[in-house]
């Protein structure tokens, strides 16, 4: 069963992002009135406001978490061009008995950009404090902070141009240190014509500069979000697309004495799973820990699950149905491989809920 | 009508339209001309600097055209002149008049709306002066007691009445027939404020200034700030839309080379916005239509813009938001849409229509609901949901495994229990097999085809003083090993017949709930004395059909298929089970590991004379097979099939099941030979990254402990120092414990409750300083709220 527990923000215009902290505890949400919230989540699991500030002069479009090792680090990417990396200072005196007052400060504004910076993620933290920025203009740059204790310092080390205008953003987080790092690049692009809209690149070590793998040439709709999955110990990557409709491609790379010469990873590239469930935009798509749940949501106002069985293979899992006012819920039965007794589920039972309580009940056709 | 442009020979400050916007006037560093606007194109008019009988040696400001008479055109100048100019004149007589009266640059100018001949400047010398073109100097002089005036403009409503802005940030409206004294006056802006325009409805005054704002102001009586555009560059210029009460568009001098258009209820992000000029643009003139206007800009360049061909910045915008925690839970943002439910109830049918239809909505949306945007943000929890279950198992399993400490097959056997004990009974299936091919048994045919050494004594020995697990199961595998080896074809069609048409997976709980009841760690010891195992051994073909069963329900053995061909089940009867012990002796035992036999007495050395005998009958007995000295196997090496279970796991995202068996495996691992280390760390950090992101940090630090990765158990090993400072003289503490060298004492490092020296966690108030062993001063505390050492600071938080 689900539960949709309507958070008022009282942001005043459109939230563009929200973000869960590395342990899931802490979530901030941006949106277009310029303000970035941070919530915490009490003990009864309700969300508290701690911290809401003006971040920039235009809209807040993303907003990102750095790994706690770095300590209480943000980063968000605004419509005025810049993306900004901010760290949250606990008073110096907390009274006694309370927790000191908490404030967020503005260690750096990445000012490079000439428009719309859309996408702004933190690297792995194997490799230290790395951000990448993409915009509009369709540059990805990466920026390093030298010393991770002064989050103040930001040096531009790449600047790659990207024949499009990027939308989104993200990075192999592999923990595999045979994986060269990786960013893929979405772009919302209109126009079919121009090509492939998701572009693969990696840092080659020889050459230390970023070099393109691959345009994915099958991709040819504006893209929209891009993720790869936490790959805690897969030899590929796994890249969930949101488009017009949900894509999840394997990345292999191929071991041959071309890729081996030269140190540029050959990828061998297959669209996996394409899903059309929304029947519309694909606005999100992201991933669970263990990178074995996709999550996606689209312009149907629907929030869809979908999970990797035990063969590889994709399936839709649960649907969250919202209309304007609230989210109900529509629970596949999940492809058990916790009760190794099962059949294979060739019916499945929805339960349509709203809040938390049955409405109805009937049998939907697996699709 | 479309977008278009023209170049011109320098950056244009200014341009005016003529009363039916036909033609407009453009003034600039080394340019000021006339152009007709045509369907597609400019028609240059007239080049006024391009007549060579005027040496203007400065640039033009601003450019005002008659909205009386159409031959009329105003200039102010950056050398402080304001001229009239009549296009009907040629040379030299265009410039009909020729004002000097400001002392430095005039920054605007402009004709009075309804009254002909009269124009109005304001200068950076701070006046103003309204003047009557066909008189010689100015009317009147307005001196607006600041620095500089950056605008001046009539107000729509009221003929007599203008406004302007000025350096200091502030707005003065003044009545054009009381040059004494303004009408009012009022602080707008907390920089220079470089521009103002009125609204042709409603008595709205928009001011733009260097502090980054746009604020509408409502002057109908007191001056009221409406609302306020927060912007990304300082703005120069800002002009109403014609016909869209709510339209503003601006220009800004900095940063943003776009003209946008704003409406002032949503004043976050541009309504549209214009991206054509390469350089800041300076001026923006409607042509009385909303949908069509004309700018200049710094770049040279002469636009006339088309509303069709803005960018709309919030159509492009992400209007949801999601993320995905740790334990499952979703945070949901979403853009709330009155189109919605439309979308929604479209069923799978009408796809192509959905489609069409939410195109159509995204681009028609944003005009009509612009200004209405506003998110829901919902939170999404599940209750007794797989996906939760699923992080509180992680946790659970994580917290119960064991992975060191105990021979590999006991490891295995309580890992499986555990996994069963947590509703994942195919992993527990995957740890029995790994005992099975791993344990003490498999261990022992390694050795065995290496070593043909039996000299039981000396094996005794060794296995006594043996330094790992403690276990007497591989005594037991190593029987039914030799069992296996005999009995696998005498008694094959009799195991066969036990596993008739049964349910592996149940007959297995049967045999752990009758067997072996999962009650913590220390019920496995009872494994080994002898009680029955419920463990596989290799049979034939045995469970072909089980795994087939299992296979069709969730796929899951299907990579296990095709390397087992089975696993037998060994029947927990007791002359069944004694019976293999006669084979014991004449295997030989690895020597660093096995059990000292004495703690479980039915495994004792005495015995074993006894059994050998026993065997030897047995041997000699006519068999189907007849040994008398047991042949090496051949090995079956399965540790290709493990690693791809372990892989597939980690495909699966199950990085617990693979780094668990990885670690569980130690000295096992030299067999996984396919496995290169880079994938083993891999997993490794794999697992530390869950239980990290799970904050289970005690188990983090076993698993790096445990990790045989120097990459790995280095992680524990950084910046692990933590000094200390005497708690008298403030020295850094050089020496184990609270001896400072400074003081010769470590009486400031005692306890201050049993006046002992703390050695290890030393609590200490931050107040009074005084502290002692963390047990202590807890005590202490729990009852008082004094300080120990009596030195009557309150420590206790109030």
């Amino acid at each position: 069963m689900c539960e949709a527990q309507e958070i008022n923000a009282e942001h005043k215009d459109l939230i563009h992002d929200v973000a869960y902290d590395y342990y899931g505890r802490r979530m901030a949400t941006c949106s277009s009135d310029h303000y970035v919230k941070v919530w915490d989540q009490n003990s009864e699991g309700k969300w508290i406001l701690t911290s809401s500030w003006k971040a920039h002069s235009g809209s807040v479009w993303k907003v990102t978490w750095a790994h706690p090792e770095f300590g209480q680090v943000l980063a968000t990417s605004s419509f005025d061009r810049t993306a900004a990396v901010w760290e949250e200072i606990v008073g110096e005196l907390p009274g006694p008995g309370e927790r000191g007052t908490r404030h967020w400060v503005r260690r750096t504004n990445l000012v490079d950009s000439r428009t719309s910076v859309t996408d702004v993620k933190f690297g792995p933290k194997s490799q230290g404090l790395q951000l990448a920025t993409c915009s509009a203009e369709g540059t990805i740059r990466i920026y390093e902070a030298p010393d991770v204790m002064n989050l103040s310092q930001w040096t531009l080390q790449h600047e790659i141009q990207c024949k499009l205008p990027c939308s989104c953003l993200t990075w192999n987080p592999s923990l595999n240190r045979l994986h060269p790092q990786m960013i893929a690049v979405g772009s919302d692009d209109p126009n079919p014509t121009n090509g492939g809209k998701v572009f693969v690149y990696e840092y080659n070590e020889n050459s230390r500069r970023w070099i393109k793998l691959e345009t994915i040439s099958s991709l040819v709709d504006p893209v929209h979000d891009i993720a790869f999955s936490p790959n805690l110990g897969r030899s590929y990557h796994v890249l969930a697309v949101g488009t017009k409709d949900v894509k999840i491609l394997n990345l292999t790379p191929v071991d041959d004495e071309q890729s081996a010469q030269s140190g540029v990873t050959k990828l061998d590239i297959e669209t996996i799973a394409q899903f059309e469930d929304h029947n519309s935009l694909v606005w999100r798509v992201c991933w669970n820990l263990n990178g074995n749940v996709l999550c996606s949501t689209g312009d149907d106002g629907s929030v869809r699950m979908f999970k990797m069985n035990a063969i590889n293979s994709w399936k839709p899992v649960a649907v969250l149905k919202g209309d304007s006012a609230q989210l109900s819920h529509a629970q596949y039965n999940s492809i058990s491989i916790t009760n190794g007794s099962t059949s294979i589920p060739f019916s499945q039972t929805a339960r349509y809920i709203k809040l938390g309580s049955i409405s109805q009940s009937r049998e939907t056709p697996w699709h | 009508m479309s977008t278009f442009f023209v170049v011109q020979e320098g950056p244009v400050n200014a341009l005016a339209l003529n009363k039916d916007y036909s033609q407009v006037a453009i003034g600039g560093r080394n340019v000021f001309k006339v152009y007709a606007v045509e369907e597609d194109k400019f028609r240059e008019v007239c080049n006024v600097r391009g007549s060579k009988h005027l040496n203007q040696g400065f640039s033009y400001n601003d450019v005002s055209w008659s909205p009386t008479d159409d031959h009329y055109l105003a200039t102010a100048a950056t050398n402080g002149h304001v001229s009239v100019w009549n296009l009907t004149k040629m040379g030299k007589a265009m410039q009909e008049q020729d004002y000097q009266d400001h002392k430095r640059t005039v920054n605007k100018v402009n004709f009075h709306a309804s009254e002909p001949n009269k124009l109005i400047s304001g200068s950076q010398d701070g006046t103003l002066r309204y003047f009557d073109i066909r008189l010689k100097s100015a009317v009147a002089i307005f001196y607006s007691n600041t620095e500089s005036v950056r605008d001046v403009q009539f107000s729509p409503h009221n003929s007599y009445t203008f406004a302007a802005v000025s350096d200091n940030g502030g707005v003065q409206l003044w009545d054009i027939r009381k040059s004494e004294k303004c009408l009012q006056q009022f602080t707008a802006h907390s920089g220079p404020v470089f521009a103002c325009d009125w609204h042709p409805e409603v008595t709205w005054l928009a001011t733009a200034s260097r502090d980054r704002t746009i604020k509408v102001w409502d002057l109908t009586g007191k001056p009221t700030l409406e609302r306020t555009i927060h912007t990304i560059g300082s703005i120069g210029h800002v002009k109403w839309r014609p016909q869209k009460k709510y339209h503003i568009s601006s220009c800004a001098i900095v940063i943003d080379c776009s003209i946008n258009v704003w409406d002032i209820r949503r004043p976050y992000i541009p309504y549209a916005s214009f991206n054509e000029h390469r350089g800041f643009p300076s001026s923006v003139q409607w042509k009385g239509d909303p949908d069509v206007f004309l700018s200049c800009g710094k770049d040279s360049t002469l636009y006339q813009h088309s509303f069709n061909d803005a960018s709309r910045p919030a159509a492009k915008a992400n209007p949801q938001g999601s993320s995905m925690n740790n334990r499952g839970e979703v945070l949901f943002a979403k853009k709330n849409s009155p189109f919605h439910n439309i979308a929604s109830s479209s069923s799978s049918s009408l796809t192509k229509a959905t489609v069409g239809l939410m195109r159509k909505i995204s681009t028609t949306q944003p005009i009509d609901q612009f200004h209405d945007a506003s998110s829901t943000l919902h939170h999404i929890t599940y209750v007794n949901e797989a996906v939760n279950d699923e992080s509180q198992n992680f946790i659970a399993l994580a917290k119960n495994y064991v992975l060191h400490g105990r021979s590999i097959s006991e490891l295995c056997e309580h890992n499986s229990t555990v996994a069963r004990e947590f509703g994942k009974p195919h992993i527990a299936v995957v740890w029995k097999i790994i005992k099975t091919m791993y344990g003490e048994e498999f261990m022992q045919n390694s050795v065995n085809s290496n070593n043909t050494s039996r000299d039981e004594p000396q094996h005794n020995n060794k296995t006594a003083n043996g330094t790992m697990g403690v276990l007497p199961v591989e005594n037991v595998n190593n029987v039914r090993d030799a069992e296996t080896e005999t009995n696998c074809k005498t008694t094959n069609e009799a195991q066969t017949a036990q596993f008739s048409g049964g349910d592996e997976e149940t007959e297995l709980e049967d045999q752990v709930d009758n067997s072996q009841s999962y009650n913590g760690f220390p019920t496995y010891l009872n494994i080994g004395t002898g009680l029955p195992k419920g463990d596989f051994s290799f049979g034939e073909n045995e469970l072909d059909m089980e795994l087939d069963s299992i296979n069709s329900g969730d796929c899951y053995f299907l990579d296990f298929h095709t390397g087992y061909r089975g696993f037998d089940h060994v029947n927990s009867d007791d002359s069944e089970y004694v019976l293999p012990n006669e084979a014991f002796p004449v295997r030989h035992e690895i020597k660093d590991r096995s059990p000292p036999p004495e703690q479980f007495p039915n495994h004792h050395s005495p015995d074993l004379s006894e059994e050998l005998e026993m065997f030897q009958v047995e041997e000699i007995s006519p068999t189907p097979i007849c040994v008398t000295k047991i042949p090496k196997k051949s090995m079956w090496d399965p540790s290709s099939l493990v690693v791809e279970a372990l892989r597939h796991h980690a495909n699966l995202g199950d990085i617990q099941t693979t780094a668990c068996i990885l670690i569980v495996l130690g000295d096992c691992r030299r067999f996984l030979t396919q496995l290169d280390e880079a994938t083993q760390e891999h997993w490794v950090m794999g697992y530390i990254e869950m239980l990290t992101s799970y904050r289970l940090w005690n188990i983090v630090t076993q698993v790096i402990k445990r990790s045989w990765l120097p990459s790995v158990y280095q992680l524990n090993q950084q910046s692990t120092r933590i000094n200390t400072n005497c708690g008298n003289c403030t020295k850094a503490l050089q020496r184990v414990g609270w001896l400072c060298d400074k003081c010769h004492s470590s009486k400031y490092g005692v306890c201050c409750i049993c006046n002992q020296v703390v050695k290890g966690i030393f609590a200490w108030c931050q107040g009074c300083s005084h502290g002692g062993h963390l047990a202590h001063i807890r005590q202490w505390m729990g009852s008082h709220k004094v300080c120990p050492a009596g030195c009557g600071h309150l420590c206790e938080y109030g």
